[in-house]
């Protein structure tokens, strides 16, 4: 059978062969998250735990447990990660140590092409656009719109329904009542895959 | 008032834009925001003058894809208030409202109309009213304060004492307006000062600084540190930029009293203070203004305890009933309400005499700001362009708040100070006409649902616009030309796809004037103006039905009657669509869009075709000699009016007894089935027109 473009695993996660995922154990995907090709998520930046605790030899896509793999990243579900965008977990010094930070995202993420994100949480039903950076440690709560090309300063939070632009990013404008519906991905994942739905509209 | 940081939600006055916003495909309209530079740059006649008058018109640079849009119209903006003062859902009604509209045709590139344009999701619907509210006519409440950086919710009855802004340790830089993080600085300990007994209690060798880390601004730059790293807005209203202390309005307070108390007992030592100490704006400010409450009250206390009840009566400002009494006292002359005695006496006021009073002589001598501004260079070693506060920073800075105010009196940044985020709000709508709650959010701040959310989208159809490519009838596109752009002069088709969002199936009746209203006028015809949309059941329901009954969906549509006949046009090859699988008996192999007949259906969607003829930009502009073509002036925009007729359940309890056949519900059946009726205008916003012609 020919090779298709995309990894398609059981629950639902469409991951493209050509994308590039460090440290895949301490990635963890929620379902139905699609990964394009050219995306680099860099699960190698995990927390260092100056103490004897060792994340080795965890579980692949580990479930946490004592002694189990630190998450460096970890998505939720129906995400979506567009070309060339890049995951990056945010590090600072901690307790006298240089050290990394979980990156997480919500449910219902778009990150646009090109896109750097070093934040340390994004919130459920967020939409990133094109080429747009996200500074370590940023924080974005739930049903946020970045527009193409901004720049979220390190250490902003944006709080939720707000529209964000600009470099550094301000916030705008705000997300109607009725706007909350569009930030839905389901139909979106259907049109990516080996066997991908014509999108609709 | 509140600077760059106040948060806009709609903006009057300013032109709606149309931005592409390319990643969704979808149009994102945004209030306040104007068009992208790049598209209006790439029109030779915005930027310079042309070489030769062709030039105004004729634009080969490609520019950014459009993408097609459905503007609604409130009906809250219409020019007869009496049509929606009746919530008249009744055909005769609206009816009456509808012929109001048909005089005057909506122009979407009116100037007023630009005020009553939203997309579907800026639109709420009132369930009573049965009619559609805009962010413009509709009543907002607000639930909630919090601070958009910390998510911190503030009381609202703090609110007005701290200037709607954070009082924590949420700032903004001054240079940049973007966030101020705490960071711990290690100051060297001065071995001189070790073992002294002082240097465990100064104050202003602190340790904690606040730093943006998007333009690398600290608080050392304007000199300023802090001892603990929290509550850090207390700490900054006492300091001034430089590292001196500052006197909040607490301690002006205290001090004025101490002084006045030792002044009674200092006897004439008051009176010969020097006239010439420089007072700080907030110290002169303050001392004007006591003094002027002192005036006032004894202008008008005769003496009646003139200190506590007069005092307190001036504390009360303009708006208060004893000084509008007062001041309403002037001009009726003979009024009751004033005693002899003030009346005999009129007030004598006077003007400050001492800096104690808030007197400040003016220094006409500027020749050490002028030196300051020629010599900054040479003596601060700073650049002296980008040490010059602009006139955005100095407008986001927090008036009264740690900050003499800076309007015109320094132009440095030296002088700005971090400024704390303004608060936001979530708010609940109200109707303003039935006073029903449209949309309420949770009060946790945290929480991002909705007790009662009724949007617009739950109600009315929503409008896709598609343009139809039919292989051997349409052109084929033009060459250097963008893709979307319609051609002048030649007819081109757009599939319109409606979806109903209700439980119940409604018939639709566009209407659009047969030219568009503007400096272009385009011909347009719609092919089915009247039809149907079956109701927005479940998926699963539909597929069951379609088992008992396989032609059940062609049977509902022969039975109705109307215009509307067997849906024509062709299907798609390829694509299987729910509610057309059980359709192989539904004819129509015909290539082209048929007059009078729906394009296309399916489980809660109908799509129908018109057909537009732009008119071309390029003679006609050159024609009517109203200059050159300007921003948007190619979008061709058609008006439309939507009419949509359902039949939806009324309970008995709802109809009020004595109405009678006069007032709703003419056509009730056995469940209580009311007619309903709902119309409004809306603006479709199909594509650019080429300048090839």
């Amino acid at each position: 059978p020919p090779r298709g473009e995309y990894i398609e695993t059981d629950t639902g996660n469409k991951v493209a062969r050509k994308a590039t995922l460090v440290g895949t154990q301490n990635i963890m995907l929620g379902g139905k998250t699609v990964i394009q090709p050219d995306v680099m998520i860099r699960g190698d930046l995990a927390r260092t735990i100056p103490s004897s605790h060792s994340s080795a030899g965890g579980s692949a896509g580990g479930s946490g447990g004592p002694g189990g793999s630190n998450t460096a990243v970890a998505i939720g579900r129906y995400c979506f990660l567009s070309r060339g965008c890049c995951l990056r977990p945010p590090g600072r010094v901690y307790k006298g140590v240089f050290t990394h930070m979980p990156l997480r995202l919500g449910d219902h993420v778009y990150i646009g092409p090109g896109t750097v994100v070093q934040a340390a949480q994004i919130g459920n039903h967020v939409h990133i656009g094109a080429k747009v950076v996200i500074g370590e440690f940023a924080i974005i709560k739930d049903y946020v719109k970045v527009l193409d090309g901004s720049v979220v300063p390190p250490n902003m939070v944006i709080p939720s329904f707000s529209i964000v632009a600009g470099q550094p990013a301000r916030i705008i404008g705000e997300i109607p009542e009725g706007g909350i519906e569009a930030f839905e991905l389901r139909e979106l994942y259907k049109t990516v895959g080996n066997n991908p739905v014509p999108a609709t509209g | 008032m509140f600077g760059n940081n106040r948060l806009p939600a709609f903006h009057p006055g300013l032109t709606q834009s149309r931005i592409r916003d390319t990643t969704s495909g979808k149009s994102l309209w945004f209030p306040g925001l104007r068009s992208p530079p790049s598209e209006s740059s790439s029109d030779p006649a915005n930027d310079q003058l042309p070489i030769t008058p062709e030039d105004y018109f004729y634009d080969s640079t490609p520019m950014a894809p459009f993408n097609p849009y459905t503007y609604i119209r409130c009906p809250c903006s219409e020019l007869n208030p009496y049509a929606k003062r009746t919530p008249d859902v009744t055909a005769q009604g609206l009816s009456r409202a509808a012929q109001d509209d048909d005089d005057h045709t909506f122009d979407p590139r009116a100037a007023r109309s630009n005020y009553s344009l939203y997309p579907l999701e800026y639109l709420s619907f009132c369930e009573d009213c049965h009619q559609i509210r805009c962010p413009r006519c509709v009543a907002e409440e607000i639930v909630c304060y919090y601070c958009p950086n910390c998510l911190f919710e503030v009381p609202s009855s703090n609110i007005r004492s701290e200037g709607n802004r954070c009082t924590r340790s949420c700032f903004q830089c001054p240079i940049c307006i973007g966030p101020l993080a705490v960071n711990h600085v290690e100051t060297p300990p001065d071995p001189n000062q070790l073992l002294s007994p002082d240097h465990a209690t100064s104050s202003h060798n602190g340790s904690y600084i606040l730093s943006c880390s998007y333009c690398n601004w600290s608080s050392t730059e304007i000199g300023i540190k802090f001892d603990k790293p929290n509550s850090i807005h207390m700490q900054l209203a006492k300091l001034r930029n430089g590292g001196e202390t500052r006197l909040t309005a607490k301690e002006r307070k205290e001090r004025r009293k101490e002084q006045a108390s030792q002044g009674g007992n200092g006897g004439s030592n008051q009176r010969e203070e020097d006239l010439d100490t420089v007072l700080d704006m907030e110290t002169q400010f303050a001392n004007l203004k006591s003094f002027y409450q002192n005036q006032l009250s004894d202008a008008n206390g005769t003496g009646k305890a003139g200190g506590d009840a007069s005092a307190a009566l001036g504390n009360l400002g303009f708006d208060a009933p004893a000084s509008l009494s007062r001041i309403m006292s002037l001009y009726t002359g003979s009024s009751s309400l004033h005693d002899k005695k003030s009346k005999s006496r009129p007030g004598t006021m006077r003007e400050a005499l001492a800096p104690s009073e808030g007197l400040q002589l003016a220094s006409l001598d500027e020749s050490s700001a002028i030196t300051a501004l020629q010599d900054f260079e040479s003596t601060t070693g700073l650049d002296a362009y980008s040490s010059t506060a602009s006139t955005s920073q100095l407008q986001s800075q927090a008036p009264y708040l740690g900050a003499s105010p800076l309007h015109g009196l320094t132009r440095f940044t030296s002088s700005l100070r971090p400024i704390p985020y303004l608060l936001r709000t979530k708010r609940s709508k109200r109707c303003p006409q039935c006073r029903h709650i449209i949309s309420k959010p949770e009060s946790k701040v945290t929480t991002t649902r909705f007790r009662i959310r009724l949007i617009a989208g739950n109600y009315i159809p929503t409008i896709t616009i598609k343009q139809l490519i039919i292989p051997g009838l349409t052109p084929p596109p033009m060459p250097n030309q963008p893709p979307d752009t319609i051609a002048p002069l030649q007819p081109a088709q757009f599939v319109l796809t409606f979806k109903n969002p209700i439980f119940e199936s409604v018939r639709v009746t566009l209407a659009t004037p047969a030219t568009t209203p503007g400096r272009f006028p385009a011909k347009v015809t719609i092919l089915c103006p009247q039809f149907e949309i079956d109701s927005n059941t479940d998926a699963w329901e539909e597929v069951l039905n379609t088992n008992n009954t396989p032609t059940s969906s062609s049977q509902n549509l022969s039975s109705s009657t109307g215009p509307e006949g067997a849906p024509g046009g062709r299907k798609r090859a390829g694509t299987l669509r729910p509610g057309t699988a059980g359709g192989a008996s539904l004819a129509g192999e015909e290539l082209g869009p048929e007059v009078g007949k729906v394009w296309d259906k399916g489980r809660n969607w109908t799509s129908i075709v018109i057909e537009v003829i732009p008119a071309s930009l390029v003679q006609t502009a050159k024609r009517d000699g109203k200059g050159p073509i300007k921003e948007d002036e190619d979008v061709l925009e058609i008006p439309m009016f939507v009419r949509i007729e359902w039949e939806a359940e009324a309970p008995e309890d709802e109809i009020m007894p004595g109405l009678g056949g006069a007032g709703k519900g003419n056509n009730k059946e056995g469940g209580g089935k009311e007619k309903r009726e709902l119309a409004y205008w809306c603006v479709l916003g199909l594509g650019r027109v080429a300048r090839t012609l």
